[in-house]
C-alpha cells in the first residue's frame, strides 16, 4: 500500500517535471545518433603523429586537435588574428568546413540539466532524478506484485488499456530509467564536487631551452605510438612560449612532450575516478555510442506516456469511488460512516446511508475505514465493511483492525454492517473480526452486527428499518446498484441436462453482438428482471468465438437461475462483462492442469475451445453421472481428437466404480500431475467450495515431494480458483 | 581595502590587494566584453603577473565550480601556491556577448613597472584559451581596447 501511495503521488506531482526531463532527454539522444550519421571518422589505428602532421600541413596556427565522441576530428587554430574551429577529414587533413556546436542542442541540454536556472535548477534536476529512481523502484515492485511475484515479471499483463500501456512499457524501459536516474545523480554529485571526477594536479613540466629547432608532430615518439581511435585531445605548443610543451590526452591517460627534444616528459595513466566518470557520462548521454543513445531516447520519450496514463488511471479510480455529496467535516459530524470496500460497491451503500441521514438533518461524515476515529460531536459511528477473499480486509483497510484496537474507547456506539456472500466459507469474515474486536474492547453498539448477502438492496433496506427504529427517526435507505452499461443479448440456443441430483442444468448460448471483448474465464453479469442485482456466470468461450456461452444449474428458489431456465431461443437478457484476469489464461502457452466439477467445467471448456495453438492442456473432470450431466461431453471428445485437449481424466461420483470425485482422479494420476507441475504447469480450478478444498488437499500431497504447495503456487501466480 | 561598486553590464564587482608596498593605491577598472561565440557561459580568470612573468595576484574569477579551474590552465598553474587566490573574488560565469566589469585597488608601484593583466578563458566543450589576452599595466595603455584571441572581443582598463 505504501509503495502504491508513494508511486502515485510522486508520479503525479514530480512526474509533471520529470516529463520535461524525459522530452529534453529524448531530444538530446538524437545528437549522438545524428552526429554518428554525419561523422567523418578517422581510422582507429591511424597514428596520432600522422594525423597531427596532416592537420598542421593544412591548418595554419594549429593549437588543438580534438576527437569528438562520434569520431569527428576538429582542429582549433589561431592564425594571428582569427580563432577558428574546423572539421577535418582525417584521411588527408583537409578542412571540411567550420565546426560549430549546435545551439539548439546546447539550449536543450541546459534546459535538461538545470531548467536554465543554473545551480538551483541543477539541484532541482537532481531531485527529479532521485524521484525517477524511486518511481522506477516502486513501479517495478508494484508490477511484480501485480503479476504475482518477481519470477512472474515477464507474465502477460491484464487489465484496462491504460494499465496495460503503463505496465508493459514500464516493464520494458524500467532498466534504462533506473540507469539514467542513477547516472544523473552521480553526475550531479560530480558537478557539486561531492564525488571527484579527475586528477587536480598536473605535472610541472617545461620544454628545455636550447638552440635546437622544434620537432614536427610526426617526429615525436609518443604521438607515433598513440592511435587516433583512443585520442581525446592534442594541444600543440604555443609559438609565443618557448617552454610550452605538447600535451595529449587519450582514453588511457595524459602525456607531455618536449617540443625540441621530443622526449616524453611525463605520462599519467587515467585515474579510476575519471574512468568511472567517463563510463557514467557515456551511459547517461550515449555520446560516442549511438546504439545506446537510441534506447536512452526511447526511455525518455516514454516518461510523458507514463505520466499521462498514470494521471488518467488515477482519475478513473477517483471517478469509480462514488462521491459523497455534502460530506461533513470529521470534527463537526454527529454521524460517522467508515467504509472498507474492495471494488467500490460498498461505497454505494455508504452513499445511500449518508443521504438518508443527511436528509434527517444530521451532519454526516463518510471516510475510508483506515481513517477510523471518533470525535467529540459524534453520536453514532457506522462501519460498512466488505470482505476480501477468505475473511481478509480490503486492500486499503489492511491496517484498520490494528488501528481500531489501539483507539481509546468512547461512549459513542459503533455499529458494524458486513457485506459478503454466503457461498463463501467465512461469510462476512472481516466484518465479524471488526465487530469482535470492538466488543472485546467494550465499545457500545446501537445495533448488533448484521450481514448483507450478495449486495442485496432488500436486506439493506431491512437493516435501515431497524436503524430507523433504534434512532427513533423515520429513515428510508434507497440503494441503487451502480452497474456498468449493459447490453441486450439474444438467446440462440439452449441445451438441457436433467442433472443427477434432481436439479436440471442448461447450457445457454447468446449472440455476443455489442459486448466488449472478453476471454474464457471472465464473468458475465446478468440482471434478472425482478432484481437490480446482477448474478455472475463464468464464460465458456472467448469473444473470438462469436457467441456467449454459460452453463447454469437451477438452484432451488434461485431467482436468476430459475428465470434463465425458462428462456427460449429469441428471448433476451441484459448483461455486461466483468473481467476476471486472475483466472483467465491471458494467452499463456504454458502447460495447464484444468480441474473442474459439474457446471464448473464451463470456463475450462472455454480455455480448451480457444486453445487453437495447441498448448498442452490436461482436463480433470468430475461429474455425477455421464448419462445425466456430462456438460460439453461431445465437444470435449472433439477437442481430444484435434489436440486442443491433450488428456482427459474423468470421475463419476454417482456411478458404481465411476472413480469417485475429481480429486480422486488427480490422486490416481499423481505421477503425471507432479511431472506437469514440476515442469512449470499452471493450474485452474473451478467448482464448488467443497470440491476446491478436496483438490487442494490432494494437490498438496502430490506437491510435497517437490517442496511445493498450493499456497506456493498461488503466491507465484500459477494457481487460480473460480469458486461458487 | 576591499571596495564594491554596483556595475552595469553584467556580473561582477571586484577588488584586489595592493602590492608590493603600503604606498598609495588607486582604483583600476577593467571591462572585458565577450564576443558572440556559440557556447555556454565562459569561465574567466583575471590576474596580474610581474615583469618576470611571475604570478602576483588574482583580481577576479568568473565561474563557481572549482573542478573546471584546470581549464584556466596558466592561471591555475601560476597561482597554485596562492591559498587565498579565490578570497572574495569569485562570481558567475560570463555569457557570450556580455561584459565582465572588475574594479581593483592597485598600488601605484604596480603601474608602468612591467606588470601585466592577463585573462585565461575556457568554455564548455570548446577550446581552452589560457592567456586569452595579456595587456601591460601602463598609464599610456589605459582606455585602449585590446582584443583577445578567441572569446574576448575587447579588454579595456581605466586608471583613476
Amino acid at each position: 500500500m505504501t509503495w502504491r501511495l508513494l508511486h502515485r503521488w510522486l508520479g503525479l506531482v514530480a512526474g509533471a517535471v520529470a516529463l520535461l526531463l524525459g522530452i529534453t532527454g529524448a531530444i538530446l539522444a538524437l545528437d549522438p545518433v545524428s552526429s554518428a550519421w554525419q561523422a567523418v571518422p578517422a581510422a582507429n589505428d591511424l597514428p596520432v603523429a600522422t594525423l597531427a602532421q596532416r592537420v598542421a600541413a593544412n591548418v595554419p596556427g594549429m593549437e588543438e586537435i580534438r576527437r569528438l565522441p562520434e569520431g569527428d576530428i576538429v582542429a582549433w587554430s589561431f592564425d594571428g588574428n582569427q580563432a577558428r574551429a574546423s572539421r577535418i577529414d582525417p584521411a588527408d587533413g583537409h578542412v571540411l568546413g567550420a565546426y560549430e556546436d549546435s545551439a539548439l542542442f546546447r539550449w536543450v541540454k541546459n534546459l535538461h540539466r538545470s531548467f536554465l536556472l543554473d545551480d538551483p535548477g541543477r539541484i532541482a534536476a537532481a531531485v527529479v532524478a532521485l524521484t525517477m529512481l524511486l518511481l522506477s523502484i516502486s513501479g517495478l515492485t508494484l508490477t511484480a506484485r501485480r503479476l504475482g511475484g518477481w519470477r512472474q515479471l515477464t507474465a502477460r499483463v491484464r487489465g484496462s488499456l491504460l494499465q496495460r500501456i503503463h505496465v508493459v512499457t514500464g516493464r520494458v524501459v524500467v532498466a534504462v530509467l533506473l540507469l539514467s536516474s542513477i547516472t544523473a545523480l552521480y553526475m550531479s554529485a560530480v558537478t557539486f564536487s561531492l564525488i571527484p571526477a579527475d586528477a587536480d594536479t598536473e605535472p610541472d613540466v617545461i620544454s628545455v631551452d636550447s638552440t635546437q629547432p622544434d620537432l614536427r608532430a610526426e617526429q615525436l615518439p609518443l604521438l607515433r605510438s598513440l592511435q587516433t581511435g583512443d585520442l581525446r585531445r592534442l594541444s600543440f605548443p604555443s609559438p609565443d612560449d618557448p617552454e610550452d610543451v605538447w600535451q595529449v590526452e587519450t582514453d588511457q591517460g595524459a602525456g607531455w612532450v618536449d617540443r625540441r627534444s621530443g622526449q616524453t616528459l611525463a605520462w599519467e595513466p587515467i585515474a579510476m575516478p575519471q574512468r568511472v566518470n567517463d563510463l557514467v557520462t557515456l551511459l547517461h548521454t550515449g555520446e560516442g555510442a549511438w546504439f545506446w543513445a537510441v534506447p536512452l531516447g526511447l526511455a525518455g520519450a516514454c516518461i510523458p506516456l507514463f505520466w499521462v496514463t498514470g494521471l488518467l488511471m488515477w482519475w478513473q479510480t477517483r471517478r469509480q469511488t462514488p462521491r459523497i455529496a455534502d460530506n461533513a467535516a470529521l470534527s463537526q459530524a454527529d454521524m460517522l460512516i467508515f467504509v472498507a470496500s474492495e471494488s467500490g460497491v460498498t461505497w454505494g451503500f455508504a452513499q445511500a446511508l449518508h443521504q438518508a441521514l443527511t436528509r434527517n438533518g444530521h451532519r454526516v461524515y463518510a471516510g475510508g475505514l483506515e481513517k477510523f476515529q471518533t470525535v467529540a460531536a459524534a453520536r453514532q459511528i457506522f462501519i460498512l465493511a466488505a470482505t476480501y477473499g477468505d475473511g481478509q480486509a480490503p486492500a486499503h483497510a489492511t491496517k484498520a483492525l490494528e488501528r481500531i484496537k489501539n483507539q481509546p474507547i468512547s461512549a459513542t456506539p459503533v455499529t458494524v454492517l458486513g457485506f459478503g456472500d454466503r457461498q463463501f466459507g467465512t461469510f462476512c469474515g472481516y466484518a465479524e473480526a471488526l465487530d469482535q474486536a470492538l466488543r472485546e474492547r467494550g465499545w457500545p453498539q446501537l445495533l448488533p452486527l448484521e450481514k448483507i448477502h450478495q449486495q442485496s438492496p432488500q436486506e439493506f433496506a431491512r437493516w435501515g428499518a431497524a436503524l430507523a427504529q433504534a434512532l427513533n427517526e423515520s429513515l428510508t435507505l434507497n440503494y441503487v446498484p451502480r452497474l456498468p452499461p449493459t447490453t441486450v443479448l439474444t438467446l440462440i440456443s439452449r441445451q438441457q441436462f436433467p442433472g443427477a441430483a434432481g436439479e436440471p442444468s442448461v447450457i445457454l448460448r447468446f449472440q455476443s453482438t455489442g459486448l466488449s471483448r472478453f476471454e474464457a474465464g471472465d464473468l458475465i453479469g446478468i440482471i434478472p428482471p425482478e432484481s437490480p442485482v446482477p448474478r455472475y456466470y463464468s464464460l465458456a468461450c472467448g469473444w473470438r468465438d462469436g457467441f456467449v456461452e454459460i452453463c447454469v444449474r437451477k438452484f432451488p428458489n434461485g431467482l436468476c437461475s430459475t428465470w434463465l431456465h425458462t428462456l427460449q431461443a429469441g428471448d433476451t437478457v441484459s448483461a455486461f462483462v466483468r473481467p476476471n484476469p486472475e483466472f483467465a489464461l491471458g494467452g499463456t502457452r504454458k502447460p495447464a492442469v484444468l480441474i473442474g466439477a459439474g457446471t464448473g467445467v464451463a470456463p475450462l471448456a472455454g480455455f480448451i475451445r480457444r486453445n487453437t495453438r495447441h498448448a498442452p492442456m490436461h482436463l480433470f473432470y468430475g461429474i455425477r453421472d455421464p448419462a445425466k450431466d456430462y456438460y460439453f461431453g461431445r465437444e470435449i471428445e472433439e477437442w481430444l481428437g484435434d489436440h486442443r485437449l491433450s488428456s482427459l481424466k474423468t470421475a463419476f461420483s454417482r456411478v458404481p466404480d465411476g472413480g469417485g470425485y475429481v480429486q480422486d482422479a488427480l490422486q490416481r494420476d499423481a505421477t503425471h500431475v507432479r511431472e506437469l507441475l514440476s515442469g512449470g504447469a499452471i493450474v485452474r480450478v473451478c467448482g464448488s467450495r467443497a470440491m476446491s478444498q478436496g483438490v487442494t488437499r490432494v494437490l498438496d500431497e502430490i506437491l510435497a515431494p517437490l517442496r511445493l504447495s498450493v499456497a506456493r503456487l498461488k503466491a507465484d501466480g500459477r494457481y487460480a480458483e473460480d469458486i461458487f | 581595502m576591499f571596495k564594491f561598486k554596483p556595475l552595469v553590464a553584467a556580473t561582477a564587482a571586484a577588488c584586489a590587494l595592493a602590492l608590493p608596498t603600503l604606498a598609495h593605491s588607486r582604483p583600476v577598472t577593467l571591462a572585458a566584453t565577450l564576443n558572440n561565440y556559440s557556447g555556454n557561459g565562459a569561465y574567466l580568470a583575471v590576474y596580474l603577473t610581474n615583469a618576470k612573468g611571475e604570478y602576483v595576484s588574482t583580481l577576479w574569477v568568473a565561474g563557481g565550480k572549482a573542478k573546471y579551474y584546470k581549464h584556466l590552465a596558466d592561471w591555475n598553474r601560476l597561482s597554485a601556491n596562492d591559498a587565498k587566490r579565490l578570497n572574495g573574488v569569485t562570481g558567475a560565469s560570463v555569457g557570450a556577448g556580455r561584459t565582465l566589469n572588475v574594479t581593483a585597488d592597485l598600488a601605484d608601484a604596480l603601474i608602468d613597472a612591467g606588470y601585466e593583466i592577463r585573462i585565461d578563458a575556457a568554455v564548455e566543450k570548446m577550446r581552452d584559451s589560457p592567456s586569452e589576452v595579456r595587456v601591460p599595466l601602463t598609464k599610456a595603455g589605459a582606455g585602449k581596447a585590446q582584443p583577445g584571441k578567441q572569446y574576448i572581443q575587447s579588454l579595456t582598463y581605466q586608471i583613476q
